[in-house]
């Protein structure tokens, strides 16, 4: 099987999930992320299994529950690095949320919401025993520079690269904006950038090349939208969830963008034929 | 929508004393005279009681200076009425700090000769205080400062401005006697940008002799916002060191945490020599000046997250239902028709464990450089109970002729190290000068076997 990018996206998320871990003080619980993992894969391959029986495959198709174990796991590994419960069951409908969320909710055989986030949204939202810790990555500059180095070995083999720039650049553009006109030094603007979980979701969850428009210039202002309700929602609502849900909120327009700016949608692998199974990062 | 334009909390406390001005801008500035019995220099207290939008905030005021030369200015998100205003219990932060402070435990070994089911009982010591803790509208139009309301709460008078620019709202306090330091006007700049109120307090005189307290009261105001926030960089304006912040946050739900700094708790269940009884103000400054620096000076520690309704080793009584509310709980027995109890009788305690308040303490160090920004807070679900916890283990000294009283004096010397090596990693001591305070152990002959035994195991 040909080494696709979710695989390197495995390896650093697994490797974030470890350095969290072991240096950063966190109420992360081994037990929790085996149980999402499990239940990530459990629910994909019961999916697929189920969808393939319904709607039987040509017989040249490849094996398809295999082929999209992987971005279950990296939906499950999203939803360790950035969904805290204490609770296991939490955990486990988030997880089934999260990858129901790909069957269920399609347009065109490609679905609308990004899995992992929809996992985050509906526990935060629905559950009483989750939360988001947005301060828990700090803002040393060794983290800020791991992600990206990270990041973009990633990006460069998805392809996906210019939606992190056009975020990250629109939303420190948005937030100096702010900076300048409330008289605030350089170093809270800094301050307010420099956080690990922005760039975490800024480099593999608004990146999602399964949920994210087709064209490059569709992508740009789908990016930019996110960062625009993601200053609002942070500034004037307070919300200190609020690039969940500006990503949750603006996914369907994917759809619209889609319609609008006609090209090809990706695939993870392209020689072979598409694979019939959608598949998603977190 | 109204109600998210509302620029909200935005709390700051500036002391505009007229004999300590440039240290006025403390946050809470009320610290600046702090006795030199106190623990840590330059520590504010606050509480904050929310659940939903709705927020109780009480500001400590140990303030030991002349109560004339007393002021503060606090930025507020609306125009703060007479009713959501009142002075509050002192004892009440006090009862706070004691209930939530780092304790100590201590255990007693028994006779290893005699052995019994259970370990000795942990007795709490209780570790000591770480810290004591009408609508008349004036336009002044040249300055652009508008005084929104005035009005006398218990020994204060109060004012609430507001300001169309940080210049005129800066001239407006130097002609009215608050002396402000300079730098000011930049930093007032963003908060006036956000259309904050600016509520001024000053001691009035002749209320504060009727009112025979020896000290000012705590300052607790209510508001709605869904901004949960404290500033603390006007408190920063001057600062040649680092200032301390306790916050003690009281919330239906779970723990509370810092969402633009990371929160970090205070090492814990550490066992360390008994001798540190005697010294735990000194052990706990020593400890928490070493994880301020190992953590790199930009954390929010956690020193206590519980539910109020017990604790495990206690260090003071749970706070009673009276005492919560005057600390700001307001939702406790809110729901239906709750008719008030005009008697004062207690009402029956809920259930064991939920008490339906949570305690979060939070303790920052804060300097410019390591804290641009406001903190932030959130309440979260999290009701993983932490507290910072230091383990005495007293050896058992009694006479021990059995074979496990062998092995149990051999096991000491290996303890004893371990407990010195946890203090000198915990507080940055001299490992040597720590050895020197352990109890010494009775030299006792040793047959050459147990002396093979103890150099292999130790």
């Amino acid at each position: 099987m040909p080494m696709d990018a979710r695989y390197y996206q495995i390896a650093f998320l697994a490797l974030f999930l470890l350095l969290g871990v072991a240096t950063r003080d966190w109420t992360l619980h081994p037990e929790t992320i085996g149980i999402a993992i499990a239940t990530c894969l459990l629910t994909q391959a019961l999916a697929v299994t189920l969808r393939d029986r319904l709607v039987p495959l040509p017989e040249t198709a490849p094996p398809s529950v295999l082929q999209s174990l992987p971005s279950a796991l990296i939906t499950a590994l999203g939803l360790s690095l950035l969904l805290r419960t204490d609770q296991p069951l939490t955990m486990v409908l988030a997880a089934i949320a999260a990858i129901l969320s790909k069957f269920l909710v399609q347009w065109q055989g490609k679905h609308i919401f990004n899995p992992a986030n929809v996992g985050i949204i509906a526990a935060i939202s629905l559950m009483p025993h989750a939360w988001i810790s947005p301060g828990q990555w700090g803002e040393e500059s060794w983290y800020a520079l791991l992600f990206l180095g990270a990041g973009g070995i990633v990006l460069r083999r998805v392809g996906r690269w210019d939606t992190t720039i056009a975020f990250l650049a629109s939303y420190a553009g948005l937030e100096a904006m702010r900076n300048v006109w409330l008289g605030w030094t350089w170093d809270v603007w800094l301050h307010r950038l420099t956080s690990g979980s922005l760039l975490l979701f800024a480099l593999f969850m608004v990146t999602d090349p399964r949920t994210i428009p087709n064209a490059r210039s569709a992508r740009i202002l789908w990016a930019i939208a996110i960062a625009v309700l993601t200053f609002v929602l942070r500034n004037v609502f307070f919300l200190p969830t609020a690039v969940f849900w500006a990503l949750f909120c603006l996914s369907p327009l994917t759809l619209l963008f889609d319609a609008l700016w006609a090209a090809p949608r990706f695939v993870w692998r392209s020689p072979q034929p598409a694979p019939p199974v959608p598949q998603a990062l977190p | 929508m109204k109600r998210f334009k509302l620029l909200s909390v935005l709390l700051v406390v500036v002391l505009a004393s007229f004999l300590f001005a440039a240290k006025a801008w403390a946050f809470c500035g009320f610290y600046v005279a702090k006795a030199d019995a106190k623990l840590f220099n330059r520590a504010s207290q606050v509480a904050i009681a929310r659940s939903g939008d709705k927020t109780v905030l009480t500001m400590a005021n140990d303030y030991k200076g002349d109560a004339k030369d007393f002021a503060i200015v606090v930025p507020v998100p609306v125009v703060v009425e007479q009713e959501q205003v009142t002075v509050s219990n002192a004892s009440i932060l006090e009862r706070l700090d004691a209930f939530s402070a780092p304790r100590l435990v201590e255990y007693f070994d028994s006779n290893p000769c005699e052995p019994v089911a259970y370990e000795a009982m942990p007795v709490p010591a209780a570790a000591p205080a770480r810290l004591r803790g009408g609508a008349a509208r004036n336009t002044d139009s040249s300055l652009g400062v508008t005084i929104e309301r005035k009005f006398t709460v218990g020994e204060y008078d109060i004012l609430v401005l507001s300001a169309k620019e940080s210049g005129g709202l800066e001239t407006w306090l130097l002609q009215n006697g608050y002396k402000i330091p300079r730098g000011a006007n930049a930093l007032l700049k963003p908060y006036i940008r956000q259309k904050m109120k600016f509520f001024v307090a000053k001691v009035n005189l002749e209320k504060f002799e009727q009112s025979g307290f020896q000290n000012l009261r705590p300052l607790q105001m209510t508001y709605n916002s869904p901004r949960f926030m404290l500033p603390i960089r006007l408190g920063m304006i001057n600062a040649d060191q680092a200032q301390d912040l306790l916050v003690y946050v009281l919330t239906p739900k779970g723990q509370t945490e810092v969402t633009n700094y990371r929160t970090v708790k205070v090492p814990s269940d550490n066992e360390i020599p008994p001798f540190v009884k005697n010294e735990f103000a000194d052990f706990y400054t020593a400890m928490f000046q070493t994880a301020y620096t190992r953590e790199g000076r930009n954390v929010a520690f956690l020193e206590y997250a519980w539910d109020m309704g017990n604790c495990d080793p206690c260090s003071a009584e749970p706070l009673s239902r009276q005492e919560l509310q005057a600390a700001g709980v307001f939702w406790l027995d809110q729901p239906q028709d709750e008719i008030p109890n005009p008697s004062g009788r207690r009402m029956m305690p809920r259930p064991w464990p939920q008490s339906g308040v949570f305690i979060t303490r939070l303790h920052m160090r804060y300097t410019r450089d390591k804290f641009p920004e406001d903190l932030m807070f959130q309440e979260t679900q999290n009701r993983d109970q932490f507290q910072g916890r230091y383990v005495l283990r007293h050896a058992f000294q009694g006479e021990m002729k059995c074979a496990a009283g062998q092995a149990y004096r051999r096991s000491l010397p290996k303890r004893f190290e371990q407990e010195a090596q946890n203090l000198a990693r915990l507080t940055g001591w001299n490992i040597q000068d720590i050895r020197n305070k352990l109890p010494k152990l009775e030299a006792q002959a040793l047959p050459w076997w147990d002396r093979l035994w103890e150099a292999f195991h130790g």
